[in-house]
């Protein structure tokens, strides 16, 4: 199933297929996407580009009901085919919800496949709400460092955060499209900076180098803004992006992709305003790769998204050979802000306590989904 | 407890998360005298789990070190704290079914009674650190004093306090080391009582010690222990959430808490900004102050809910069937809240509304002034629970020469 397009976008299990299928409708068309679950009944409606089922001979297409076991091998089970869809594609976008089987278990593995295959990995994982209880928990902070270590880059996105976004008696479906809204402005972003046609181009090659090294932290936010001065508000959202903001998150990058997307009236001071602004918050002293693009579509608003790393050693890994394991497994050379230090800061590193199945260090108001005063 | 009659010289040591406090007092006529007082920062401890014991060994030799040169005596022995998780307690019960024909019970069988209460093993690979007496039971009424009175079937009850042996171990070797002994265990949450509570609050009151890793809390009713436990959930918790929500360091983050911390959140506290420093100067930081209570409030009410939640459940295991309901009918002396997060602005009002009971901060009583703050609730409050819980001393007449003699002996 090899592609010729720029992105591969992979929603893996039933959090990430779903997302994967709701963001279809808006991304353009240079993203090519799959579909991938255990769940036979989950992909029987077809998607918006190909899906495989994993594991038809570990599930029967029944799923792996929340066993990570389950999950990896049915991925392992599929390598053949899981190599054939990556084959050639720069970059792949692995968004995935962690905490049940499929994602869990299969996450590390299809991300070091796409890896191998010498894609640039980006991947986007969901964690499981507070009061999911101890087990999706636990399990999705081990996918979480063991996907860490696969792909290029890894953006954690707490689904406390989500109902922190809305009124207290909004609809679920409203929170999730928060999530929607930030993933899929992140790949509209990356997707059309890659496109012909840019005003301001960039080439894959780009993100490779930004996300170069496996393991280091990496940042991601997006904004929009609309009307008078959209540009500038544009950035302010982004700086002020809950994702950014999340606990443990890395304040200040050494490179950075900025793509600004607007319409025909955006002008290029504009832009540069809003990268300006974009690097004050974040920093980006080493890199700052700047896109910029005119889609008529946007009207009056203009979107601001930023992705970022930190290049923490100077040692750099042996880059992984084609079809070949360089990585030695006892040996972790990076490791991520994982969910530990993310959430729990000072206590970050200690043993989990559960009270009522919530890890009580997690701070209460995001377990409450309390949305803070803002800052003044 | 003990049945060890009580030494004239106490030492306590009271190992928290943050600090680790001791107190060597003169007991003269049952009461204590401070000779000396030492407190220093625990290192070691996370969530009131010991996590690196060379460290918290040096720290709790270095008070014992403090004391010692302090008042110019040597320690043998010590009374230390237990708190947090690790010290889980239970009821247990001993039966003894009366004679038919006579129908007195006799002192041998209180005893006997007894004896099959402290039979009932501790679960696999605990060891039982102390008993706490419960009311005795004559037929299903509560009594002081069986003996001689009439009855059927009289039933003992102690509130059993367990821990695992190898952490039980690693304590008792931490103050051995320097050739010291642990005379004995006491419950922190029943020292911070002890400090804090009358005999008349005693009938109904529930004491809550929140301390920098773990909040332990006590029921008493009826004069007894009813039941405790605790959660491990504490100060530092309210000052790792500021921390995580205002991106700042821990100091920060606790310097904050303090000066403008609540337990409650209001809405006006919205409109208020706040300088970190204070001085407007370079790297001073403007904060919104609800951003601080509204973290703070949600955190304190949360871990207040939690021990609510803790109460209800023992007592449910110990009445089962029973609608227990935690009210001021049952607990008239209300809340009493200790240790250091007790210092928290608006602590008791939130109390008050998460619980439904009255509430108050304790204050140690102590006739040194400097101790008399809810922090030192649990030091004092060991002191205060060696002398009570102690068997009455035998009197033996002493002559002025042996008193001189026990002044002057090092």
């Amino acid at each position: 199933m090899a592609s010729s397009a720029a992105i591969l976008l992979v929603g893996l299990g039933g959090a990430g297929c779903a997302m994967v299928t709701r963001l279809s409708a808006q991304l353009p068309a240079e993203v090519a996407m799959a579909l991938l679950d255990t769940d036979a009944r989950a992909l029987s409606g077809g998607g918006p580009g190909g899906t495989l089922q994993l594991g038809r001979a570990q599930t029967r297409g029944m799923g792996t009901g929340g066993e990570a076991a389950l999950g990896l091998a049915s991925a392992e089970a599929e390598e053949p085919a899981l190599r054939r869809l990556f084959a050639g594609v720069p970059v792949v976008v692995l968004v995935t919800g962690l905490g049940g089987g499929t994602g869990s278990g299969a996450a590390s593995v299809v991300a070091g496949f796409a890896a191998e295959c010498g894609a640039t990995v980006l991947s986007f994982a969901t964690m499981p709400f507070s009061h999911e209880g101890e087990r999706r928990m636990r399990q999705a902070n081990d996918a979480t460092v063991k996907l860490g270590q696969k792909c290029h880059g890894l953006v954690v996105v707490h689904n406390d955060l989500l109902l922190q976004q809305v009124t207290p008696d909004a609809p679920l479906s409203e929170s999730f499209a928060a999530a929607d809204k930030w993933v899929g402005g992140a790949l509209r972003g990356i997707a059309s900076a890659f496109a012909p046609g840019a005003l301001i181009a960039a080439d894959p090659a780009v993100l490779k180098s930004l996300l170069a090294t496996p393991g280091s932290p990496t940042l991601f936010a997006f904004g929009v803004g609309q009307g008078e001065g959209a540009a500038m508000k544009a950035a302010r959202a982004a700086c002020d992006c809950p994702l950014a903001h999340a606990p443990g998150t890395v304040a200040k990058v050494a490179s950075l992709f900025v793509t600004v997307a607007g319409g025909t009236a955006m002008t290029s001071t504009e832009a540069f305003e809003a990268v300006g602004a974009v690097r004050t918050r974040f920093g980006g002293e080493t890199s700052t790769i700047l896109c910029a693009r005119i889609d008529p579509a946007l009207g009056d608003r203009i979107e601001v998204a930023v992705l970022g790393a930190s290049l923490p050693t100077p040692k750099a890994p042996a880059k992984p050979k084609k079809g070949g394991k360089v990585e030695d497994p006892a040996q972790p050379i990076f490791e991520f802000a994982t969910e530990e230090s993310m959430r729990r800061g000072l206590f970050g590193g200690t043993p989990m306590t559960f009270i009522d199945g919530q890890d009580v260090d997690v701070p209460a108001y995001i377990r409450k989904a309390v949305r803070l005063p803002p800052a003044p | 407890m003990t049945s060890k009659p009580l030494p004239s010289l106490i030492a306590v040591i009271d190992v928290g998360t943050h600090k680790t406090a001791s107190l060597l007092g003169q007991i003269i006529d049952g009461k204590a005298r401070m000779l000396s007082f030492s407190e220093r920062r625990t290192d070691g401890v996370v969530k009131g789990t010991v996590t690196d014991l060379e460290k918290l060994t040096q720290c709790v030799h270095e008070v014992v070190n403090d004391i010692e040169r302090g008042s110019g005596r040597a320690v043998e022995q010590v009374y230390l704290s237990l708190s947090g998780p690790a010290a889980e307690g239970e009821r247990v019960k001993g039966f003894v079914a009366v004679p038919a024909h006579d129908g007195k019970i006799t002192a041998k069988d209180v005893s006997d009674a007894i004896q099959s209460a402290k039979r009932l093993e501790p679960p696999e690979g605990r060891a039982t650190i102390l008993y706490m007496r419960q009311p005795t039971m004559l037929d299903n009424r509560p009594v002081t004093n069986p003996v001689g009175m009439a009855g059927k079937r009289l039933e003992v009850n102690f509130w059993r306090v367990t821990m695992e042996e190898g952490n039980m171990r690693m304590r008792v070797g931490m103050v051995n080391g320097m050739s010291i002994k642990v005379r004995d265990f006491i419950l922190a949450s029943h020292a911070a009582a002890c400090a804090t509570a009358s005999d008349a609050d005693k009938q109904g009151v529930l004491v809550i010690d929140i301390g920098a890793g773990t909040t332990d809390w006590i029921l008493y009713y009826k004069e007894h222990i009813l039941c405790a436990g605790s959660i491990p959930v504490g100060g530092e918790h309210l000052t790792n959430d500021l921390s995580v929500a205002l991106r700042i360091s821990r100091e920060t983050a606790e310097d904050l808490k303090l000066r403008f911390g609540s337990a409650m959140h209001r809405e006006n506290d919205v409109n208020q900004t706040i300088w970190k420093d204070g001085d407007k100067g370079v790297g001073d930081q403007q904060f919104n102050r609800g951003t601080i209570t509204q973290v703070l409030s949600l955190r304190y009410q949360e871990t207040i809910e939690f021990v609510r939640k803790d109460v209800l459940r023992r007592l449910e295991a110990i009445f089962p069937g029973h609608a227990v309901k935690l009210d001021q009918n049952m607990i008239p002396s209300g809340v009493i809240l200790t240790g250091g997060s007790a210092n928290l602005a608006d602590a008791a009002e939130a109390v008050q509304s998460v619980m439904g009971l009255t509430a108050r901060v304790g204050i140690p009583k102590f006739e040194n002034e400097s101790l008399r703050k809810p922090e030192y609730a649990g030091v004092v409050g060991l002191m205060a629970a060696a002398i009570t819980d102690a068997p009455p001393p035998v009197r033996r007449p002493r002559g002025f020469l042996a008193q001189l003699k026990e002044l002057f002996r090092l």
